[in-house]
Order: structure tokens, then C-alpha cells, then sequence
């Protein structure tokens, strides 16, 4: 079946078969690689994408209910985007397989909250696994990228 | 131009695509041990193609250490999941479909899955004759005992145990279990493969690419130069990504296609592919009143599961580090690498270290308190110094044990108070001998490229490698750039293991880069480190630099649910000089929470040796709402100190460290990981409360009343790990604290209920804790009665 969305800013329309989660069309028709599968069960966050500005496990969502939505990936953040700049600071990967899908959660995160304590940050994060284990420096990361947004308000990305 | 982590722009081996490429499905055995009487195919559409054991009878086995592995088993499946036949067609959902109109007849053979059982006499044979391998990862002394499943049996003998024992005033004995934990890399095994006429390529992650060529050259009869490897970068890996994983079949596929084959494991075949070894360590101590220790005695069972992969030399490592950084006069080790019907294990962050740290450095709390010491004076007392010989005899230089162990007790305020304290100091070899080879070649337009066959895992090789280059050469790290792993146009290199790579590579960088400063185009250099055990006496150069690591634990223990907590963890490692201090940090951050979970909640689970919890969901990795209030680390640096490898040593310390905070209150626990069943079975024994279960059972029904599941109840964050039902939505902002007992109002009408549900309830709790204690015997590692003196 045809599935129309806007991804990044921009309209597309795919081919995608109804039992297909919307991780699969992602990667296949829109070519967007930073979207990865690794849990395949919604449990681990890697392939967390922006739906209408809330995270949602692409893994298991069926790729039609994307229907008319509003889809970000970290392709759509431009490169610079505060949490993006703040994840380098920080350095706040290792493989970088998971980081994306942590950018997302954090921005996210911060536009739920954009003073968040400790405890918030952790309970946010506590879905999106890394197992390299960055997980202080991600920490580090938000905290950077909640000071910065608040000097230069976010630029928002897609 | 930012990082290509932040813009999800790297390319992983599973984002390769190749014209004309077909994607793979395996077929796996659902049964440990089997002869495999028909395969039936002929339900598969046209145009699949489809691999059987026939189409790979003519060719060789494979294997890095021992050479126990084929492309398909011919005779029979030795665990549930290994590789009956595989089918590779245009869309992975098309290969998936096929699998499954497979028809597959098995007839089962009997199995065995635990060690110490297995290397006992009359256990069903895994293989009937075990050969050493001709890789180069076959680099040390293997031992196989023929007509046995113990593959390789490492010994270490250094002056006499048995008058050490008489000579001494205290004997501490214990046997512990560690139970197999997985890798868990966020990015599955994935490989492409391809022809050209005879010439194979292989596009996938590994931290092995040159011995990955000479087994797949070895598998095909063709020379090694015929065989081309590029590793790309690897999403996670923590010893997974080592040796022929999904590479063999990959290249059946594509040749019987005639087309490029793709293969990408789905999240539970990664269980049924590379594990760490479970296994079972004997440990006896003797020391004099003083605390002075005078015997050593070390029992290892590392269970490699159905094939080997370098299960000898974890067995040989988790031997020769077992007696630990002690000066001990008398010391002898027996460790084993034991076939059985699980799935195969191999090289895991620590390398057997962790194991046999876990029992030694318990065994080391279980002495202090019977000679009535503080734990940390007994092993300052013994700890070894410069100059000191190692039980292999070798001389140890650069030590820091006293220091890093002086750091770990600090940061948890031993002086003050050592209850709900622990602490452990510890050894680990890196590979020996080793070589390592490295070329640098100047650009014309003033930049440096760097060729080694060192693979990017996450763990900042390459960063590494260019910082060093750049300091060398004096010129801006922008300046230098290091491509990924291809072993057409890189020197020879051992592998990216054992945190040898910064150490081994950095010095064969200094040796190319004067090289290069002499002709000016490309300069060419090379280290090797001589060494090796005598595999008889384990007398020789284990290595031939040590990683040295300690920690300290401090644990919050709720004793009537055997609940607990690490509030603090601190874990110093001697770093020589680091290169890159993020990525240090890193490196010793990821160790720590990587053990944290291998202390707390993680275990493969099988039945009848089928893994039962092969999902992240069942199976925790630690979270970022798992790490500890209070954890921190150090980097210890001597002035003109060298670059030590670290990618590994903060992690073994961790559970003993744990697990003696838990000692520190008298709670015993021997098996990993740690779970509030089994503290709450140490607190019982300890109390001599006697059948604990029985008291249990009397305890209010609030204690969790949830499974048995290792470490569940520690976890803070179950809720975030649950799918979302409905919409797959991963909003964390609607999470509440589900899976905890939530209090009752006490209403009126409700108290009829209430009443019902209750009496419902303690029955459950009954039913349930009298089927954990079931639960428990069955696994419980059955130590044969010689062990029990």
C-alpha cells in the first residue's frame, strides 16, 4: 500500500506492506540509516524516531499509522542542533549505534522539561539502552544541552 | 564537520548494500544434540537458494583455536540453534518465509549442559576428536584430552601446595558459580559476502579480520591472499564480533548464488551464536595466623559451549590470573575449557578474568574474617611489589596494586566503617606473544593516512591512533586519518583484542613514523612481544604487561526481601599515560556498568539448553536509571609511564567488590549474578534460620512476590523496558511504577475482597516459592563428590 508522511520537512510517499513496521519502510525507502533496529521489541530505544514530536519506538510501529504524521530523524536535526552539539562535547558515544535514537529522546526530554533534575533524567533515558555504557557522559550531554538551550533557544530542527 | 555518530551518518557492516545482493535466513535446530536424519526442501518456492549440509560436505573446518567447526554440521547439531541449512533470496522476508517451509527430522541424542558435569567421566560426547586448530589464534600450548569434552586443560604448578597447606594455620575453601551473561552489542552480527571467480570478500565487523581470512581460506581449500576482509565499524561488540560468526555461511550462500548474500542476525540469534562461559571455580587458600598467604588452589570450569571458538584461551587466561596479585610460595591451578550442548562462548570484555576474580577475591573475604583481619590489611600484606616474581615466574615491574587499592577503599570511607563495604584488587593478562604491525604513508597534499588492521568498535582505536600519529609527527590530528580495517592494503596484525591495541600498535607507530622520517613516503613499523606459558606448568611470561584494577563497593541491603542496592562504586585502573581522556573515561565507565549488570541481574536461561530469555526485554543490560547514585573511577598515570590498553580492567573488579559488601554483613553469596533470591537465601543461612523457604513463607506476602528472574526486583526501571501496548509509543511521560506492590486503601467494601485476594495470593506465594526452591536445586552446579573434601 501507499503510505504518504512528511519525514525532515519533506513529503513523501511509499510503498509499504501492512504488516511492516515503519523502522523497515524508513530504512528501505527513505534510505534514513540512522534509524536501527536492536531490541525489535520496543524496549531498547535505538530505533527511536520523533512522531509528531513525541519518541516512538519505530520497531514496532506499524509502518501505515504513519499516515499523515510528522516523522524526525537525527538526519532531520542538521548536525548542529544543541543536543547534537552537546553529544559531541560530551562525548557521549562510543559505537554511536544507540545515539541517535538517545538525541532524539533528549530533545524530547527537554522540551518536556528543560531544567530536568537528575532523577528525571535518568527515569527519561532509563528506555534507550547503550550498552557501551556512556551513560554519565550522557547525562553530561543533557545537562550541557539544557544550559545551552537556555542562552540560545533550540533551534528546533525539522 | 561534526561527528558522524551525532548525524547517525556512520555505516555500519549491517547498512552495506551490493548490486544484485540476496539477504539470508538461517534454519536452526531447536534441539541440543541431534543427528539430523532429512532435511525436506521441497516446499521451498523457486528461485530461493538454498543451502545444505551436501552443498558443504567438500569443504574444510574451521575453527580459530580448535578446529571443530563446518560451514553446515554434516554429522549432527550439537546445541539448540546451531545452523541446520540456510536459504538466501531476494528480500530477508522472502529468505524468513522459506526457513520456515523447511521440514526438519531430528533424532535426539543425549546432551549435557553444565561443566563440571560434562568434563566428568561417561558425559555424552560433544565431539569425538578434538584438533588443534592451524590459525594463529592457536598461539599457546592447547591441551585437548582426547575421549573427553575438555578441550584444553592449562596447569600451573609453582612450588608445593600440599606442604603450603600443612605449613599453614587457615584453610578457606569455596566453590562458585558464574552464570553466562551475552555480549548484547546494540548492532547484531551482520556480513556481506561475495565472489569474484575465486577470490572472496567479506565486508563485516570484526575485531579479527586476519585471522577471519585464514579461516575462511582454510574453510575453502584457497590461499589467504585469495581471501579479502574490510571491517567497517562495528556498533558495540565486547568480544562478540571475533573469528567466523556469520561469515562462513555468508560466503556458501553467495557462492552457490553466484550473487552477494547478506547476512543480519535477528536480536535472539545472537544468543544462539557467541555467549561468555559459564562457569564453575574451586578456590582454596591457605594462610599462616599472620595472614600471610602460603597455598593456593584453583579449580576452573569454563564452559565453551558446542564448539570451542577460544574457549582454551579463556580457560588458559581465568587460569593463569585465578591465584591473583599475591606473592603466594605454593600454587597450583587446573583450568579446563569443558564442551557442552549450549550455545558456543567465547571471548567476552575481561577474557575469563572475571570469573575467576569473583572466586578468588571472595575466597580472600572469607579468610579475613576467619583470621579475624581487616580485608584490605590481608591483602596488603600479600599484595605483590616491583621486582616480585608472579607464580609463572616472571618478574612484575610497574606495579600499582597497593595504590589502586588505597584509591577504591577512599572513595567509600573504609577507615570509618567497613559494613555494606567491599572491595577487590586484581590482575589480567594481555595477549602474549603478540605482534603488531602498522604503516603510515605521507599524502601529497600534507596529510597522513595511517594502515592497521586495528577495528573501531566504539572504543576510539582510531582516534587513538591518529592522536598518537599526530603527536609524532607533530603535525594537527585533522591532518592524519586512519581507513577502516581491509586486509589487502593493511600489515599483518595479532587482532583487536585483549586491550593490546593502544599498547602493541602505539609502539609500532613510533617505529614506522622514524621509519617514514627516513625515506619520506611511508614509513613501515613493527613490534612483537615475545613470551607464552609452558601449558603443563604455567611457568613462563603470561604476559607481558598487566592490567591492574581494583574496586570498592558500598550496598544498601533490605534483609527481609533480600532486596539491595549499589549506592557507590569506584574502580581505579592503572593507566600508564592516556592518549585520549574522554575516551579513557569511557572505556572505564562502560567496564564498570557493563559489570554492574554481570553482578546484578545478568544470566542466560535455558531449558534443556534452548535459551528462554533470548529478547532485551527478559534479558536486562543495565539502563541509565540502573547506574548508581555515586559512581566514579580513576585513571592512575605514572610520570614516563607507558600507554596500557583499559578497555577491560574496571570491569572483573566489580562483582567481587559487590560481593563482598554483601560479605561485610555476613551475607554469602556464591553465585553470579547476585540476585535478592540469593541474598535472601545468605541472610537465611547465615541466621542458621535453616529451611528457607519455609521462613520465607511466613514473611509478609509484600516480599516480591514476582519471579525468580535474576536481579529483577533491583531494577528501577522495569516500566521503561515494557513495550508500550497499542500505539508503540515510547513516551516515558506516562510511566508510572507498574511491577511494584502498590498500597491498598482500606475501604470498607473492599475488605471482603481484599480478604479473597489475599488468601489467592499467599497461595500463589506459596506455590511460587516452593517451586523456586525446586527451581534452585536444579541449578545449582552439581560439584561431584571428589570436590567435596
Amino acid at each position: 500500500m501507499k503510505v504518504r508522511f512528511n519525514v525532515n520537512g519533506e513529503a513523501v510517499e511509499v510503498e509499504a506492506r501492512t504488516d511492516e513496521m515503519l523502522l523497515d519502510v524508513l530504512r528501505r525507502e527513505v534510505a534514513l540509516t540512522s534509524v536501527r533496529q536492536t531490541c525489535g521489541v520496543g524496549v531498547c530505544g535505538t530505533c527511536t524516531t520523533l512522531v509528531d514530536g513525541e519518541p516512538f519506538s519505530t520497531c514496532i510501529m506499524l509502518a501505515p499509522l504513519a499516515e499523515g504524521k510528522k516523522i524526525t530523524t537525527v538526519e532531520g536535526l542538521g548536525g548542529n542542533h544543541p543536543v547534537q552539539d552537546a553529544f559531541v562535547e560530551a562525548m557521549a558515544f562510543q559505537c554511536g549505534y544507540c545515539t541517535p535514537g538517545m538525541i532524539l529522546m533528549v530533545k524530547s526530554l527537554l522540551e518536556e522539561d528543560p531544567e530536568p533534575t537528575e532523577e528525571k533524567i535518568r527515569q527519561y533515558m532509563g528506555g534507550n539502552l547503550c550498552r557501551c555504557g556512556c551513560y554519565a557522559k550522557i547525562e553530561d550531554a543533557v545537562n550541557l544541552a539544557a544550559s545551552a538551550s537556555k542562552v540560545a533557544p533550540s533551534k528546533g530542527g525539522a | 564537520m561534526t561527528d558522524m555518530r551525532v548525524t547517525g551518518a556512520v555505516r555500519y557492516s549491517q547498512d552495506v548494500e551490493m548490486k544484485g545482493m540476496l539477504y539470508a535466513h538461517l534454519l536452526r535446530s531447536p534441539v541440543a544434540h541431534a543427528r539430523v536424519l532429512r532435511v525436506d526442501v521441497s516446499a521451498v518456492p523457486e528461485g530461493a537458494v538454498v543451502l545444505l549440509p551436501e552443498n558443504v560436505r567438500d569443504l574444510g573446518r574451521y575453527g580459530p583455536q580448535i578446529k571443530d567447526q563446518e560451514a553446515l554440521p554434516q554429522e549432527r547439531v550439537r546445541y539448540s540453534g546451531d545452523v541446520v541449512a540456510a536459504v538466501a533470496a531476494e528480500t530477508a522476508e522472502e529468505a524468513e518465509e522459506a526457513v520456515g517451509l523447511i521440514d526438519v527430522e531430528y533424532e535426539e541424542l543425549p546432551a549435557v549442559f553444565e561443566e563440571v558435569e560434562a568434563a566428568s567421566e561417561g558425559a555424552p560426547l560433544v565431539h569425538t576428536t578434538i584438533n588443534i586448530s592451524k590459525n594463529d589464534a592457536a598461539y599457546f600450548g592447547i591441551r585437548p584430552q582426547q575421549g573427553t569434552n575438555t578441550c584444553h586443560l592449562f596447569r600451573l604448578r609453582h612450588g608445593d601446595v600440599e606442604v603450603g597447606f600443612e605449613e599453614a594455620d587457615v584453610v578457606v575453601e569455596e566453590t562458585y558459580h558464574t552464570a553466562g551473561a551475552t555480549h548484547a552489542p546494540m548492532e547484531p552480527h551482520a556480513a556481506v559476502a561475495r565472489w569474484d571467480g575465486h577470490q572472496l570478500e567479506v565486508t563485516t565487523g570484526t575485531q579479527t579480520p586476519f585471522n577471519m581470512r585464514m579461516d575462511l581460506a582454510g574453510l575453502f581449500g584457497i590461499e589467504e591472499e585469495k581471501v579479502r576482509i574490510i571491517s567497517p565499524p562495528m556498533g558495540g561488540s565486547f568480544g562478540a564480533k571475533t573469528f567466523v560468526r556469520t561469515e562462513a555461511i555468508a560466503a556458501c550462500l553467495a557462492r552457490k548464488a553466484e550473487r552477494p548474500v547478506k547476512v543480519v542476525l535477528g536480536r535472539d540469534e545472537m544468543w544462539m551464536t557467541l555467549n561468555r562461559h559459564p562457569a564453575t571455580v574451586r578456590v582454596k587458600v591457605g594462610a599462616r595466623s599472620d595472614g600471610t598467604l602460603v597455598a593456593s588452589e584453583t579449580e576452573c570450569w569454563a564452559n565453551t559451549g558446542a564448539y570451542a571458538d577460544c574457549g582454551p584461551g579463556v580457560a588458559q587466561k581465568m587460569g593463569f590470573a585465578a591465584p591473583g596479585p599475591y606473592r603466594i610460595a605454593n600454587v597450583r591451578v587446573d583450568s579446563r575449557a569443558v564442551y557442552t550442548n549450549l550455545p558456543p562462548n567465547g571471548a567476552f570484555r575481561g577474557y575469563g578474568q572475571m570469573q575467576s576474580t569473583w572466586a578468588r577475591e571472595r575466597t580472600m573475604d572469607l579468610l579475613a574474617d576467619k583470621l579475624e583481619m581487616d580485608p584490605l590489611e590481608l591483602r596488603i600484606k600479600n599484595l605483590l611489589k616491583d621486582g616480585d616474581n608472579y607464580c609463572t615466574g616472571e618478574t612484575m615491574h610497574d606495579v600499582h596494586f597497593e595504590r589502586l587499592l588505597q584509591g577504591a577503599v577512599d572513595a567509600v570511607g573504609w577507615s570509618e566503617s567497613r559494613k555494606n563495604k567491599g572491595l577487590c584488587v586484581m590482575l589480567k593478562g594481555m595477549q602474549t606473544p603478540s605482534r603488531a604491525a602498522i604503516a603510515v604513508e605521507a599524502e601529497d597534499d600534507g596529510t597522513y593516512t595511517v594502515r592497521c588492521a586495528t577495528t573501531e568498535m566504539g572504543q576510539g582505536a582510531k582516534m587513538a591512533m591518529c592522536m598518537m600519529a599526530a603527536e609524532l609527527l607533530s603535525v594537527d590530528v585533522e591532518k592524519v586519518s586512519c581507513p577502516d580495517p581491509d586486509t589487502d592494503v593493511v600489515p599483518y596484525d595479532t587482532r583487536t583484542t585483549s586491550s593490546r591495541s593502544t599498547h602493541m600498535m602505539g609502539r609500532a607507530l613510533k617505529v614506522a613514523i622514524a621509519d617514514l622520517e627516513e625515506n619520506g613516503e611511508r614509513g613501515y613499523g613493527e613490534v612483537v612481544d615475545e613470551g607464552g606459558l609452558d601449558p603443563d606448568t604455567g611457568q613462563g611470561v603470561a604476559s607481558s604487561h598487566w592490567h591492574q584494577g581494583a574496586a570498592a563497593a558500598e550496598v544498601e541491603v533490605d534483609e527481609e526481601t533480600g532486596r539491595f542496592r549499589v549506592v557507590k562504586l569506584h574502580a581505579p585502573i592503572y593507566a600508564g599515560r592516556v592518549i585520549n581522556r574522554p575516551a579513557a573515561e569511557l572505556q572505564n565507565e562502560g567496564s564498570m556498568i557493563m559489570g554492574l549488570g554481570i553482578a546484578l541481574f545478568e544470566s542466560n536461561e535455558f531449558a534443556e539448553g534452548q535459551i528462554t530469555n533470548a529478547n532485551l526485554s527478559d534479558y536486562n543490560v543495565p539502563a541509565m536509571d540502573d547506574m548508581p547514585a555515586a559512581l566514579s573511577h580513576e585513571l592512575v598515570e605514572r610520570e614516563g609511564g607507558e600507554v596500557q590498553g583499559l578497555g577491560e580492567t574496571a570491569l572483573p573488579p566489580v562483582p567481587p567488590a559487590i560481593g563482598n559488601a554483601l560479605y561485610s554483613r555476613g551475607i554469602h553469596v556464591t553465585e553470579l549474578p547476585i540476585s535478592a533470591e540469593r541474598v535472601l537465601d545468605a541472610v537465611y543461612a547465615r541466621d542458621g534460620s535453616g529451611d528457607a523457604w519455609a521462613k520465607a513463607s511466613s514473611e509478609p506476602i509484600s516480599a516480591d512476590g514476582r519471579n525468580a528472574h535474576a536481579g529483577e526486583s533491583i531494577l528501577a526501571s522495569g516500566p521503561t523496558r515494557e513495550p508500550t501496548p497499542g500505539n508503540g509509543t515510547h513516551s516515558p511521560s506516562d510511566q508510572g511504577l507498574p511491577g511494584r506492590v502498590k498500597p491498598l486503601l482500606p475501604s470498607p467494601s473492599a475488605l471482603l475482597l481484599l480478604g479473597t485476594l489475599g488468601a489467592g495470593l499467599l497461595a500463589i506465594v506459596l506455590y511460587r516459592l516452593l517451586y523456586r526452591r525446586v527451581e534452585a536445586k536444579k541449578k545449582s552446579p552439581s560439584v561431584p563428590q571428589a570436590l567435596r573434601r
